[in-house]
């Protein structure tokens, strides 16, 4: 596989395009198919090997777009036919006639990502410096290509070009790559034509070491695209997934939304394949037949098709008080996250009084419907004991032994009794209680909480404040299922 | 067909030009993907809204290639029983009676229970072996010698078990029978699998396969596609048609109208003898293009300022 192909698939994964290596295979069956020559009709194909959703075929276009845009390779001289290059991978280029982005761009671009940094910066530099310094007027002027495209990216090598993360090092970048090519002689050579009266010569030289100094540009747009992008959102996912969910700015609650969507979606995934044989429907031929050989093929054991979906029924209960309520918008997320992927997921909202929120989920969009709820149920001071006694009037008597029940909430009662009891009845009809507490264990029990005294009703009691602590507690808790 | 060695553009070109004699208009995009996965190994997920003609595409491709099409129709509870093999229970128990009475003659001069053994373990296993598999859709793909089509079709309308099982055959060409061993494809076929997105595929059937998404035409590869498909219509009422489609597939609607309606509805207008878009006729045979009454409801009003645009484009 070519090194533009394997820059190309990394960008595309930085892009939330997942190409596995089998993938990233095909990709370069596909391109040695097809080589560079008809940029259209190669997008087709790769579009069709390596992006598999709707979505990904988006990204795809925009990567493939930004990735192949850019003039790295400097064509001083449009009518030169360009001859050497391409790369023995491609040869099939090697015929075509210039559009020659695409062609070289597996010469010029690959260097900066690969090996750049190792060398030391400083010791390539001198090196390119030295080596490349003097020829390079000699090179703009036979416009060598290939010569100048590896002297570009040698002083890329040595300006450690990979390493730009920021849009506001472009210039710097681009700066330092002319000079280690050697741009103060050119610029000397240009002046001094211009007083001995070679203003023609000078003119050409100067037209070429601007093409130049896009070529440069483009290179450097390019590695940054390439890089900087994908990683800046990889690397805020990973701190978002970390972070303390009352620490969230709001700003990043899109990003958080994303986030939380994916998870349920992978939690449910994984929990609602389990499936258990039912003892009706239509007869299974096979297994009964097989598992009836030994009786002489008579039909003595039978085997049944139809099979149970166990889809979890979950009864979630967020606190919306003001002590929680920077937590309460991201619990709520969850749950309406989890009622777009689960069927019987009911919610429930309170901080004095208590209330079901599962049609305003259904209804409104979750930008709606979380300040909604926290505007309905919440500002007033919490008093679990209420909260429980609303909450059995309201669905006691759904509660089965499938039934899971989560609790999110601090467990502060401002004083009021927390009427364990009604939990305690709870827990005796459910499945299981979980309580989600955004509290530290340590101050569990501190001032008016009360969760020394819930915990025991609980299945579990844990501490929950970022939300891969949320993912890690429920996945444990539906592997144990 | 004789592009496989070609060079890509012209081996396209020839896939394009070949399905257009089979009387489906393509654009590069499905072009390009035959001649991938032949060349690749790779099957095709093609996606889509109902309508655009993902069916259609498996059966061109099979009137092209002049290979038969074998057809595997996905559901809800479809299992592998129905879909790879079966054994035939039936044949089974029958032969099971009937040999019987020769079980006496081939035991005859054993002795003792454990010579009867060694003798039956002789015949090997022969009521589990491919005289008695009843072959469904997957495994006839894989026993034909000549090259098939295959076309797995609503593939999201099958359980996630199901998905599983392809993926050996989707990957290797291969299917293993537990009592006989694996059974490798003599010839691969071209695998097409058809998605409406009703469900998710799950990421290890999306790697296998190429992933072709069939949106709705434009206004001029539709033009053609009505052209071919109902050649008797007049080339104005054609236009007119077709920009009257395109427009309402911009409005809001609970279904939009496909290829396949707006060819239902070019074959209605041609049954009334309609030589121009007219409202009263519009509205009338709306219920051609549009499958929902709130639909047809809301878009009546708008019939007219529809015919304008198209007849204003096309005079």
């Amino acid at each position: 596989m070519d090194k533009a192909l394997a820059d190309f698939v990394e960008m595309l994964r930085y892009s939330d395009v997942p190409v596995s290596i089998s993938e990233s295979v095909d990709a370069a069956e596909t391109v040695r198919l097809f080589g560079y020559k008809d940029r259209g009709l190669l997008k087709t194909a790769l579009a069709q090997v390596m992006a598999k959703t709707i979505e990904e075929q988006e990204s795809f276009e925009r990567c493939f777009d930004e990735f192949f845009s850019y003039q790295i390779n400097p064509d001083l001289d449009p009518e030169n036919t360009q001859e050497e290059a391409e790369n023995p991978e491609t040869s099939q280029t090697a015929e075509s006639s210039p559009p020659p982005t695409a062609a070289n761009d597996d010469e010029g671009q690959p260097s900066p990502a690969s090996g750049g940094g190792e060398g030391g910066g400083g010791f390539s530099g001198e090196q390119s410096q030295g080596g490349a310094t003097a020829p390079l007027i000699d090179l703009l002027e036979r416009n060598d290509r290939t010569e100048l495209t590896m002297a570009m990216t040698a002083a890329a090598n040595a300006a450690n070009l990979r390493n730009i993360v920021l849009m506001t090092q472009r210039g710097l970048y681009t700066r330092r790559i002319m000079e280690g090519m050697g741009l103060d002689q050119v610029n000397r050579e240009i002046s001094r034509r211009n007083q001995e009266g070679d203003a023609a010569g000078a003119d050409r030289l100067s037209g070429r070491t601007e093409l130049l100094f896009d070529a440069v540009r483009d290179m450097v747009e390019r590695q940054l695209a390439l890089t900087s992008s994908g990683k800046a959102k990889q690397f805020r996912q990973d701190i978002l997934k970390n972070v303390r969910l009352s620490n969230v700015e709001h700003r990043d609650f899109k990003y958080m939304r994303l986030l939380v969507q994916r998870m349920a979606k992978r939690l449910t995934d994984m929990n609602s394949r389990v499936k258990k044989v039912k003892n009706r429907g239509h007869l299974d031929i096979r297994k009964t037949m097989r598992r009836n050989v030994a009786y002489d093929g008579i039909l003595f054991e039978t085997h049944w098709k139809q099979k149970h979906k166990d889809r979890p029924k979950v009864l979630a209960v967020c606190d919306v008080s003001g002590s929680v309520a920077s937590v309460a918008r991201f619990l709520l997320l969850f749950l309406y996250s989890l009622n777009e992927v689960l069927p019987k997921v009911r919610s429930f909202a309170f901080s004095g009084d208590l209330g079901e929120i599962t049609a305003e989920f259904d209804r409104l969009g979750p930008e709606e419907a979380i300040p909604y709820a926290i505007d309905k149920y919440g500002g007033r001071s919490t008093d679990y004991g209420r909260a429980l006694e609303d909450f059995k009037d309201l669905c006691l008597n759904d509660i089965d032994n499938r039934t899971t029940v989560i609790f999110l909430g601090d467990g502060r009662s401002n004083g009021a009794d927390p009427r364990v009891d009604i939990l305690k009845e709870i827990k005796l009809r459910a499945k299981r209680v979980i309580w989600l507490n955004p509290e530290r264990k340590s101050i569990w029990g501190s001032g008016d909480s009360e969760m020394l005294r819930i915990a025991p009703y609980c299945t579990t009691a844990q501490t929950c404040n970022s939300l891969n602590k949320l993912e890690l507690i429920l996945r444990d808790l539906l592997k144990s299922n | 067909m004789t592009f496989i060695d070609k060079d890509p553009a012209t081996a396209i070109d020839l896939i394009k030009e070949g399905f257009e004699t089979a009387g489906y208009i393509c654009d590069r995009h499905i072009a390009t993907s035959i001649y991938l996965s032949q060349k690749l190994d790779k099957p095709i997920l093609v996606e889509g809204p109902p309508g655009v003609g993902k069916t259609e595409l498996a059966k061109a491709a099979s009137e092209i290639l002049s290979a038969p099409l074998i057809r595997l129709q996905c559901y809800e509870g479809l299992d592998e029983s129905k879909a790879l093999y079966e054994w035939k229970y039936g044949k089974q128990l029958l032969y099971t009676q009937i040999l019987k009475e020769k079980l006496g003659d081939l035991l005859e001069d054993a002795v003792g229970l454990e010579q009867s053994m060694e003798k039956l373990h002789q015949f090997g296993d022969s009521f589990y072996s491919e005289k008695f598999l009843d072959a469904r859709p997957l495994l006839q793909a894989l026993q034909s010698k000549e090259k098939t089509v295959l076309l797995i079709d609503e593939i999201d309308k099958s359980d996630h078990e199901f998905e599983a099982y392809l993926l050996e055959i989707l990957s290797d060409y291969q299917i293993s029978v537990p009592e006989i061993g694996t059974i490798k494809a003599k010839t691969k076929p071209l695998v097409f699998l058809t998605s409406n997105n009703s469900r998710e595929m799950s990421d290890a059937l999306k790697r296998r396969c190429l992933h072709l998404y069939i949106p709705f035409p434009d206004a001029s590869l539709e033009r053609r596609i009505i052209q071919t498909r109902v050649p008797e219509l007049e080339e104005n009422l054609r236009n007119q048609l077709v920009s009257f489609v395109q427009q309402l597939r911009t409005q809001d609607l609970k279904k939009l109208p496909a290829v396949s309606e707006t060819i239902d509805w070019a074959r209605t207008l041609m049954l009334l003898h309609a030589d121009k878009l007219d409202v009263d006729l519009v509205r009338n045979t709306l219920n051609m293009l549009l499958k929902f009454e709130e639909d047809i409801d809301n878009m009546s009003s708008e019939v007219p300022k529809f015919i304008a645009v198209a007849r204003k484009e096309f005079r």
